[in-house]
């Protein structure tokens, strides 16, 4: 019962952080206000606000985090690697790649979907590559395959960059490379929540799998697993969510990598048992960073991803400090 | 900060290369050479200082439009890459007819100008090299009002031999100033400049003064560019906004979120542009990008005058 607990806690911070996260803006909003803005005949001020702005950026923060959670718990789990997360297989990356190769080509200009469709390619290229490279190999071989198209694909990042048609667009890129919720409408709710939907099914059909694996991958085809379905289910799964989030957000780092960890300490070391924490976990982070961002009030606004990176990195030392004192 | 960013990405003659060349044994190195060719080429006799520099570089953007604006091409060894960009420079015409440069001290080896002009905060490593051979090199800073603009013309035009050609350029803009400040409109509209690069202009800056010359009230009282995001737009509530027609020939992040829903649906129809080549640059022509926005600002005036469908209840 200790992980329905787990569970229970972790949801109802999400939900607290989300609620919070409604009212806060550069427009503070209270929720007296609210509630007689939405029940008023005509639009008003606070009511577009509050519907227009701050709900797509609370629902597309949850999304976002809780996919990044889930897809790092899975790697982690299929890896077997601690360090595992969608930015060490290229995956980020490469949708960050896509997404870039769209905006400032003008794929996006003329059709919306033009962005989310090549951050997808791009995530679904890296996690192919990988795979291909690693199809008989072992779980090592798709990790260093994966590192190799990180590079890869982070290489084709600084070459758009190199190559920006004006200063710019340079400027506009590495803004975009940060990761940020700001100015997001339901448009882009409608254009990423689809993949993230479907991605995170994927990841989750993983479950059973991953439990096996975590005796070994010839123990686990012992059990009956298909061990190719499992990796096709997991990257295939990463590729549209985290593509998905990316082409909408931009990139945010390391939700991926610590969420499971967060939580593993709480459920326990079974990979399936760490999934839907992780992703609780995930949108709980995403969202407490991205209130975070607009209460500090410096002029511009400090990007979610690198506040998530700037707070979150020193705080998962302390975690890992502190377990290594437990366990000695 | 933005603002400061944003000026600088913009006025990069070398977009946004700074290897300064020291930190390295080899960057020292090569430091050095290229300080031992420019002082060789300053030993030859083109380099003696003639009373009037005869062919003239320059390795920025807004230093381009003067150059181009006061010199015949035969004069311009070369103005900066950016320059024929017509998103973001004026005279992209006139710059298509001279060479172009990146800003590199191998360019001025090379094409031997007897005067360099050089913003204040890009190409610092040619700007370094060229100070310690004392190659004659004119740094000018960006103009952020039109009394700058006053200011650099003339130290431009001077030192390049052209204060007439100065002098009529500032008369020009003095003049369209003046019938703007006798002719005020109707009404001053409450304006918002909506670039969606995040940053907007605010007191101080040289948009602010476009603005207040076209007889439009800025919403952004702060100084110096901050950023505005819609929430911000939705509360101050402008009758129109203004924004910067680059051609979009360019595509960019920036056009996803100029098309928020709710900026569509509220200012649509209330919107205004004016070519951002015409301010990015504080110079003469700014004056233009006043009177065409005075224009702009009427033609939409019937629409800007109804108010706000949302406004009223809550404030």
């Amino acid at each position: 019962m200790r992980g329905w607990g787990v569970h229970a806690v972790l949801l109802a911070a999400t939900a607290l952080l989300a609620a919070v996260s409604l009212f806060v803006g550069t427009v503070w909003l209270s929720p007296h206000e609210v509630l007689a803005a939405l029940s008023a005949p005509h639009p008003d001020l606070a009511a577009l606000i509050f519907m227009d702005i701050h709900l797509p950026r609370t629902v597309l923060g949850l999304l976002v985090g809780a996919i990044l959670g889930l897809s790092g718990a899975v790697l982690q789990g299929l890896l077997r690697n601690p360090l595992a997360e969608p930015g060490l297989l290229g995956i980020s990356e490469a949708a960050s790649l896509g997404s870039v190769i769209a905006v400032y080509y003008g794929f996006a200009s003329t059709t919306t979907l033009a962005g989310p469709v090549f951050g997808l390619v791009g995530a679904l290229g890296a996690a192919s590559i990988s795979l291909l490279l690693s199809r008989s190999g072992s779980t090592l071989s798709l990790i260093l395959a994966g590192v190799a198209t990180s590079s890869i694909a982070t290489a084709g990042v600084n070459l758009a960059l190199n190559l920006a048609p004006n200063p710019y667009a340079a400027y506009e890129i590495s803004t975009w490379l940060m990761g940020s919720l700001a100015d997001r409408s339901w448009t882009h709710v409608q254009l990423a929540a689809p993949f993230i939907l479907v991605g995170g099914i994927l990841l989750l059909l993983c479950g059973r799998a991953l439990d096996a694996l975590s005796l070994g991958e010839a123990q686990a085809e012992s059990l009956g697993i298909n061990l190719r379905r499992t990796r096709l289910l997991a990257l295939a799964g990463t590729a549209l969510g985290v593509g998905g989030a990316t082409s909408v957000a931009g990139a945010i780092g390391f939700v991926g990598l610590v969420a499971p960890h967060l939580v593993r300490a709480r459920v326990g070391n079974r990979p399936r048992r760490v999934l839907v924490p992780a992703a609780l976990a995930g949108a709980a982070i995403v969202t407490a960073a991205d209130i975070a961002t607009r209460l500090i009030r410096v002029r511009p606004e400090i990007s979610l991803g690198v506040f998530i990176s700037l707070v979150g990195a020193p705080f998962f030392l302390w975690i890992v400090l502190r377990i290594r004192r437990q366990t000695t | 900060m933005a603002g400061d960013g944003l000026w600088a990405a913009m006025h990069s003659g070398s977009g946004g290369k700074t290897d300064e060349g020291h930190g390295l044994p080899r960057a020292r190195w090569v430091h050095r050479a290229y300080a031992l060719g420019l002082a060789l080429l300053c030993a030859q006799p083109a380099c003696a200082r003639a009373e009037v520099p005869l062919r003239v570089m320059s390795i920025n953007v807004c230093a381009d439009q003067l150059v181009l604006a006061l010199l015949p091409p035969q004069r311009i060894t070369s103005v900066s890459w950016v320059a024929r960009d017509d998103a973001d420079s004026y005279l992209a015409r006139a710059a298509a007819r001279v060479p172009a440069n990146h800003g590199t001290a191998e360019e001025v080896l090379r094409q031997h100008p007897d005067l360099v002009i050089a913003g204040t905060y890009t190409t610092t490593a040619t700007r370094v090299l060229l100070r310690s051979v004392h190659y004659p090199l004119l740094e000018v800073a960006p103009a952020e009002s039109f009394e700058d603009i006053r200011a650099v013309t003339r130290r431009i035009g001077a030192a390049v031999g052209a204060t007439e050609a100065a002098e009529s350029l500032i008369a020009r803009m003095d003049a369209q100033l003046a019938w703007l400040a006798a002719h005020p409109p109707g009404r001053r509209f409450r304006v918002a400049v909506w670039n969606a690069g995040g940053a907007s202009p605010g007191r101080g800056t040289l948009y602010d003064a476009v603005l207040t010359a076209a007889g439009a009230v800025n919403v952004v009282t702060e100084a110096g560019y901050r950023s505005f995001d819609t929430e911000e737009l939705m509360r101050s509530a402008p009758d129109l906004l203004v924004q910067g027609a680059s051609g979009f020939s360019k595509p960019g992040r920036r056009d996803d979120v100029v098309r928020h829903p709710l900026v569509l649906a509220y200012w649509g129809e209330r919107s205004v542009t004016i070519p951002e080549s015409l301010y990015t640059c504080g110079t003469p022509f700014s004056a233009e990008a006043a009177l065409r926005l005075r224009r702009a600002l009427e033609e939409r005036s019937a629409v800007a005058r109804r108010p706000l469908p949302y406004v009223g209840s809550v404030q």
